[in-house]
């Protein structure tokens, strides 16, 4: 097998700009059972975060949750947007421990309802609201959210330039915006992986469309909508330890998971897999924090 | 919030002219500052900086350097003033 990889949280359409983009990457509005079956309880679909032994799945995406509020200088009652919002655990978790009013974004149908359930069950429904669409064409009120967020969802976004010029519009003043993804780790990585077979398996049979740019991209697209870099982590064993726990999961539900899906067991381990190979090789998971400041 | 209550022209010419180093009535605020002897590039920025931190707001980066008199200076001011209160 090539030595390639992509990403679960973001992967796949190839880099001819927005002509038969999907409407939503159809993978996300599977059924949320699927989702169940392999991932954290909260359903978070990107990163964790390993800085402590022995920690579990839950554990880790815990952590990673706490570490985004903390790049994004909350503190409690912030407006906060998540753009990619998944099945919610962002939102879901500003709004349960910090009473933020949190606003998700996703063009997934199928994730607006669980959300709503999920911040009905947790007493939070007066503070989370989502909305279905993209990013780049939703009327957004300028100026009005104190951070933004997006965890491996720029990846599918093909206007780069318009994702950082549009969440710096919505920020107010000293906001700030977190995005992590994953990237090629270099612009020969980008250019010689990109139309490798793992990587289009992953494109073709999973995703729609994703471009996993270099994080100088990310960072050029940054500075050019105006916003100052804050930081830059890198969470690239972070993901790999993720996607291991994933792993495990799907192996041990895989008579669930082929109940639902014949084969689905074995494509996703398959996907899991290819992903995961590439990590350091060909990829990294980045988390790069911008503030709208001088 | 600027501590004054004068009209952002006011605010704004004093601020001028005190970078320039001259009086606020030597000011024309149709003038273009570029070609105000004494005044370079430098000296604008520090105006936009003086000016930004008299009203706390942060002006957008294509209007500070596209701005060349003290009336555009005073209206993109007044206009981040509105946004700033509409937020």
């Amino acid at each position: 097998m090539t030595v390639t990889a992509t990403t679960p949280a973001g992967p796949a359409r190839t880099g001819t700009a927005a002509a038969g983009v999907a409407d939503t990457n159809q993978h996300y509005d599977l059924d949320p059972e699927i989702f169940g079956l392999f991932l954290d309880p909260r359903r978070k679909y990107s990163s964790g975060l390993y800085r402590s032994e022995g920690l579990t799945l839950e554990d880790a995406q815990l952590a990673k949750l706490r570490f985004v509020a903390d790049r994004l200088g909350l503190r409690g009652g912030e407006r906060t947007l998540d753009v990619g919002c998944g099945w919610g655990s962002v939102v879901l978790y500003l709004a349960g421990e910090l009473g933020c009013r949190a606003v998700g974004i996703s063009p997934a149908g199928r994730q607006h309802a669980y959300i709503a359930a999920r911040a009905a069950e947790l007493g939070v429904a007066e503070l989370v609201e989502t909305r279905q669409g993209h990013f780049e064409t939703l009327d957004v009120e300028p100026a009005s959210f104190d951070a933004v967020s997006l965890l491996g969802s720029i990846v599918h976004m093909p206007d780069l330039d318009l994702v950082f010029r549009r969440a710096r519009a919505a920020l107010r003043r000293n906001g700030r915006l977190y995005v992590s993804e994953s990237c090629f780790r270099n612009a020969a990585a980008h250019t010689e992986f990109d139309r490798r077979g793992g990587t289009e398996f992953v494109r073709d049979s999973i995703f729609g469309w994703g471009d996993m740019r270099p994080l100088s991209e990310l960072v050029r697209a940054a500075e050019d909508a105006g916003f100052s870099i804050i930081s830059v982590d890198d969470l690239t064993e972070d993901y790999r330890r993720t996607i291991e726990d994933w792993l495990v999961n799907v192996a041990d539900r895989a008579d669930r998971l082929d109940a639902i899906t014949p084969g689905l067991a074995a494509t996703l381990t398959r996907y899991l897999q290819v992903a995961n190979a590439g990590w350091g090789f060909t990829t990294k998971h980045y988390a790069l924090v911008c503030q709208k400041s001088r | 919030m600027s501590t004054t209550a004068e009209p952002v022209l006011v605010t704004v010419t004093q601020i001028v002219a005190t970078e320039l180093a001259t009086t606020a009535d030597a000011i024309d605020p149709d003038l273009d500052l570029r070609t105000v002897a004494g005044a370079d590039s430098v000296k604008v920025l520090r105006m936009i900086a003086r000016i930004e931190r008299a009203y706390d707001i942060e002006l957008d980066d294509e209007d500070v350097f596209t701005v060349t008199t003290v009336r555009e200076v005073t209206d993109v001011v007044e206009r981040a003033l509105a946004e700033g209160a509409a937020a």
